[in-house]
C-alpha cells in the first residue's frame, strides 16, 4: 500500500502543537475513562449482586412461578414443594430458604441486607466462614466488610427483622456498594419473621451425572414452579438490575460521549483553523479533497486512538485501585465494554472531524496569493 | 512539442454584479514560451494576483480561454484540476508557504507525493533536489529553523520536484535582503534556461529585471506595456531593449548596458558570443 510511505501530514500536524494535541487526548481519555469507569463499577456491582447465587452449591433454584430474581422480589412457595421437589428423578437433594429484604443495625450503623434463612448445616448458608462458627438458634453470620461498617464483631448483638440477633461468625465477598448478605437459622427466620408452611426458594443439586437444565425443565413441568439453573438464574438476577439501571447509565454514558466528542470536535477545529492556509498552500500544490479528508480524519484517529488506550490502560489499573481502596466497591472492565467503547471512539472521531471537514473544504486555494487569510 | 507552455487568450474576470461589479483582469493575452522568464509588474490592486490565480487553475475566468502545456483549463473538471496543478504548476509564494510541521525534505516530498510518487523514490528526489540547492545539510529542518533564503530554496525545490512546465511565482523575493534575493531569481532563472520551464513571475522588485526575458506592465487589470529584455553579451546584465546602445551583427541585434560594453564586443565579436562570423552593421 502505498500511502504509509507517504509524507504523515496529518498527524505531524496535529503532533506539531504538543500541548493542544496532549490536551485533546487527554480530554477525549477523561471522558472515555469516565465511560469504562461507570460501565466498570455497574458490571463490578451486578457481579457482586448475583455472588450469593453464583457461589451457591446449588445446581437449580425453584421459585414461585413467575418470580425469576432474588433482587426486587418476593417469592412464596408451599413447604410440601421441597418434598416433592426431592422426590423428582435427577434430584440429589433439595433444601428450603427463606430470604428477605431489611436493615441490619449495629451500635456504628446500619446496613440494607438480604436475610437469608437456612437450615443449619444444608445447603444455601454462608459460602465460607471467615471468623466465628455458624449460625446457631438465635444467632446471625454476617459479611465481615458489613461488621466492620456496622462496628460488629463477633459475640455483639446486631438487630434484624424485628428482634436482636447474637453474631456468630463473618463470611466475605457479599456486600456491595449497595447492601450485604445475612444468614439466620431457618426456624428462627420463621418465627420472626410469622411465616407458616412456606418456604422463598427451594435449591436443588442434581444427580451425578444429570444436566441442570434437564432437571430444571422437569421441576417446572412437575411441580408447576419456576426453576431454573444456577447460571440462568444469575443472569437473570444481573439483567433486572441492569435493566433497572439502564436510563440512568445510558443518561450518564452519552454526557460523557458528548464531553468527548466536544473535546474531539474543539481539538480538531483548533488544529484546522491554524492550519487554513496551509491547507490553503496544499490545494494549491494540488492535493485533491479526498487527502485532504484523510488528513483530517489521520487528525481525529490520533487523537483518538491514544485516548482509547490511555483509557483502556487507566480503567484496568483504576479497577485495581478501586478494590484496594473500598473493598465494597466492584470495578470490572469487561470485553463488551471495551467494544463499546471502541466502536462510540471511532463514531466519535467521526463526528469530531465533521465540521474541520466542511471547513476544509471551503478554503479556497487562490489565498495562497494574499497575503494573509 | 508546442514551445509555448502557457497561453491566455481573451482573459477576462469579473467580481461582483450590477454597482458593485469589478473588473478584475480585462481582455489579458499573454504567451509564455518554455524557457522565458516574464516578469509582470503593477501596482497594488491591478489584477496581478487574479491573472496568476486564473493562470495557476486555481480561479475560472469570467471569460477568455488559458492553455497550459496544450491543455485548455476549460476542459478540465474542478475534480481534475488539482492533479493538474500538481503535474503541470509549481509554485513560489512571498511568504514561502512551506508547510510548518514538515521538515524541508518532507516539503518537498509532500508534493511528490500529490503525484503518485512515494516511499524511497520520492525521498531520495526530495534528498536530490534540495541537495542541489545548498541544502542538503538541513534536509531535516522544520521551516521555523531555516533562514528566509533557505525557506524559499526548500519552496523552489518542491515547485520543480513534478518537473512543471510552469513556474508561478508570487512576489518571490519580497521578504529576502538583497543578496538572497539575488540567489533566488538566478534560480528562477535556471529553472527557465537549463530546464525549459515557463517562469512567470509577480514581483514589485525591479531587481527581478535582470532575469526576466520581458517584463508586463499591468495595470486596471490590462497589460499597459511590455518591455523585450535583453543581456548584454560583454557582462551579463539585464537591459531594455528599448533604450539600450545596440548593434547588429551578421543579422542579429546584441544589446549593451553601455557604449562602453558595446564598444568592447565590436572590438572583437567572437570573443563574446562565438558563433559570431560576419561584420558589424
Amino acid at each position: 500500500m502505498s500511502w504509509v510511505t507517504r509524507v504523515p501530514v496529518g498527524r505531524r500536524s496535529l503532533f506539531a502543537e504538543r500541548r493542544r494535541a496532549a490536551l485533546g487526548i487527554a480530554g477525549v481519555t477523561v471522558a472515555l475513562l469516565l465511560v469504562l469507569t461507570l460501565d466498570g463499577i455497574f458490571a463490578g456491582a451486578t457481579r457482586q449482586l448475583s455472588r450469593y447465587i453464583d457461589t451457591s452449591p446449588a445446581d437449580v433454584f425453584v421459585s414461585q412461578p413467575g418470580v425469576r430474581t432474588m433482587h426486587m422480589s418476593s417469592s412464596s412457595v408451599p413447604l410440601a414443594s421441597v418434598q416433592a421437589v426431592q422426590q423428582l428423578d435427577g434430584v440429589a437433594w433439595a433444601e428450603p430458604i427463606l430470604y428477605q429484604s431489611g436493615y441490619l443495625t449495629g451500635d456504628a450503623g446500619r446496613q440494607l441486607a438480604y436475610i437469608v434463612g437456612s437450615v443449619p448445616g444444608a445447603p444455601g448458608g454462608p459460602p465460607t466462614l471467615t471468623a466465628g462458627t455458624a449460625a446457631g438458634p438465635g444467632e446471625m453470620v454476617v459479611d465481615e466488610r458489613a461488621a466492620e461498617a456496622m462496628g460488629l464483631t463477633v459475640g455483639d448483638t446486631v438487630q434484624a427483622l424485628g428482634r436482636e440477633w447474637r453474631l456468630s461468625g463473618l463470611t466475605s465477598g457479599l456486600t456491595n456498594i449497595s447492601n450485604t448478605v445475612a444468614f439466620v437459622p431457618f426456624d428462627d427466620f420463621t418465627a420472626a419473621a410469622g411465616l407458616q408452611e412456606t418456604v422463598s426458594y427451594v435449591l436443588v443439586g442434581v444427580s451425578s451425572g444429570r444436566a441442570p437444565a434437564e432437571v430444571a425443565r422437569s421441576i417446572q413441568e412437575t411441580t408447576g414452579l419456576t426453576a431454573l439453573t444456577r447460571s440462568a438464574f444469575s443472569v437473570e438476577e444481573r439483567g433486572l438490575v441492569r435493566d433497572m439501571s439502564t436510563d440512568l447509565m445510558l443518561i450518564m454514558t452519552v454526557a460523557a460521549f458528548v464531553i468527548a466528542l466536544a473535546v474531539v470536535g474543539l481539538t480538531l477545529y483548533a488544529a484546522t483553523l491554524a492550519r487554513l492556509r496551509e491547507i490553503g498552500v496544499m490545494k494549491a500544490l494540488g492535493a485533491r479533497p479526498r487527502l485532504l479528508a484523510r488528513i483530517v480524519l489521520a487528525q481525529a484517529a490520533w487523537t483518538v486512538g491514544p485516548a482509547v488506550v490511555l483509557a483502556a490502560a487507566l480503567a484496568l489499573a483504576l479497577g485495581v485501585v478501586v478494590e484496594a481502596a473500598s473493598p465494597n466497591v466492584s470495578m470490572v472492565v469487561e470485553p463488551v465494554s471495551l467494544v463499546r467503547t471502541v466502536v462510540g471512539a471511532v463514531l466519535l472521531g467521526a463526528l469530531g472531524a465533521a465540521s474541520p471537514l466542511i471547513k476544509v473544504a471551503r478554503v479556497d486555494p487562490a489565498t495562497v496569493f494574499r497575503r494573509s487569510l | 512539442m508546442n514551445d509555448i507552455a502557457v497561453e491566455a487568450q481573451g482573459l477576462t474576470r469579473v467580481f461582483g454584479e450590477g454597482d458593485v461589479q469589478v473588473r478584475a483582469v480585462h481582455d489579458v493575452d499573454l504567451a509564455v514560451r518554455r524557457g522565458e522568464v516574464v516578469l509582470i509588474m503593477g501596482p497594488s490592486g491591478s489584477g496581478k494576483t487574479t491573472l496568476l490565480s486564473m493562470l495557476g487553475a486555481m480561479l475560472r475566468p469570467t471569460s477568455g480561454r488559458i492553455v497550459v502545456d496544450g491543455v485548455d483549463l476549460a476542459t478540465l473538471p474542478e475534480s481534475r484540476l488539482p492533479m493538474f496543478r500538481a503535474r503541470r504548476f509549481g509554485f513560489v509564494f512571498q511568504d514561502f508557504n512551506l508547510l510548518s510541521a514538515l521538515t524541508a525534505q518532507e516539503n518537498v516530498e509532500f508534493a511528490l507525493n500529490l503525484t503518485g510518487q512515494t516511499g524511497r523514490r520520492s525521498r531520495t528526489t526530495a534528498r536530490r533536489l534540495l541537495e542541489g540547492f545548498g541544502l542538503g545539510a538541513r534536509l531535516r529542518f522544520k521551516p521555523h529553523k531555516l533562514s528566509g533564503g533557505e525557506k524559499q530554496r526548500v519552496a523552489i525545490a518542491r515547485a520543480l520536484a513534478n518537473e512543471p512546465a510552469v513556474i508561478l511565482a508570487d512576489e518571490p523575493t519580497a521578504n529576502l535582503d538583497s543578496k538572497i534575493g539575488h540567489e533566488i531569481a538566478r534560480l528562477l532563472r535556471r529553472a527557465a534556461s537549463q530546464q525549459g520551464r515557463a517562469v512567470v513571475i509577480v514581483s514589485h522588485d525591479a531587481r527581478l529585471k535582470d532575469i526576466a526575458d520581458r517584463i508586463l506592465w499591468l495595470e486596471d487589470g490590462e497589460f499597459r506595456s511590455m518591455t523585450e529584455m535583453a543581456t548584454d553579451p560583454v557582462c551579463g546584465m539585464a537591459v531594455e531593449r528599448e533604450d539600450a546602445p545596440h548593434v547588429r551583427h551578421d543579422g542579429e541585434t546584441f544589446f549593451f548596458c553601455s557604449t562602453a560594453c558595446r564598444d568592447e564586443f565590436a572590438a572583437d565579436p567572437r570573443r563574446f558570443h562565438p558563433t559570431v562570423t560576419g561584420t558589424i552593421a
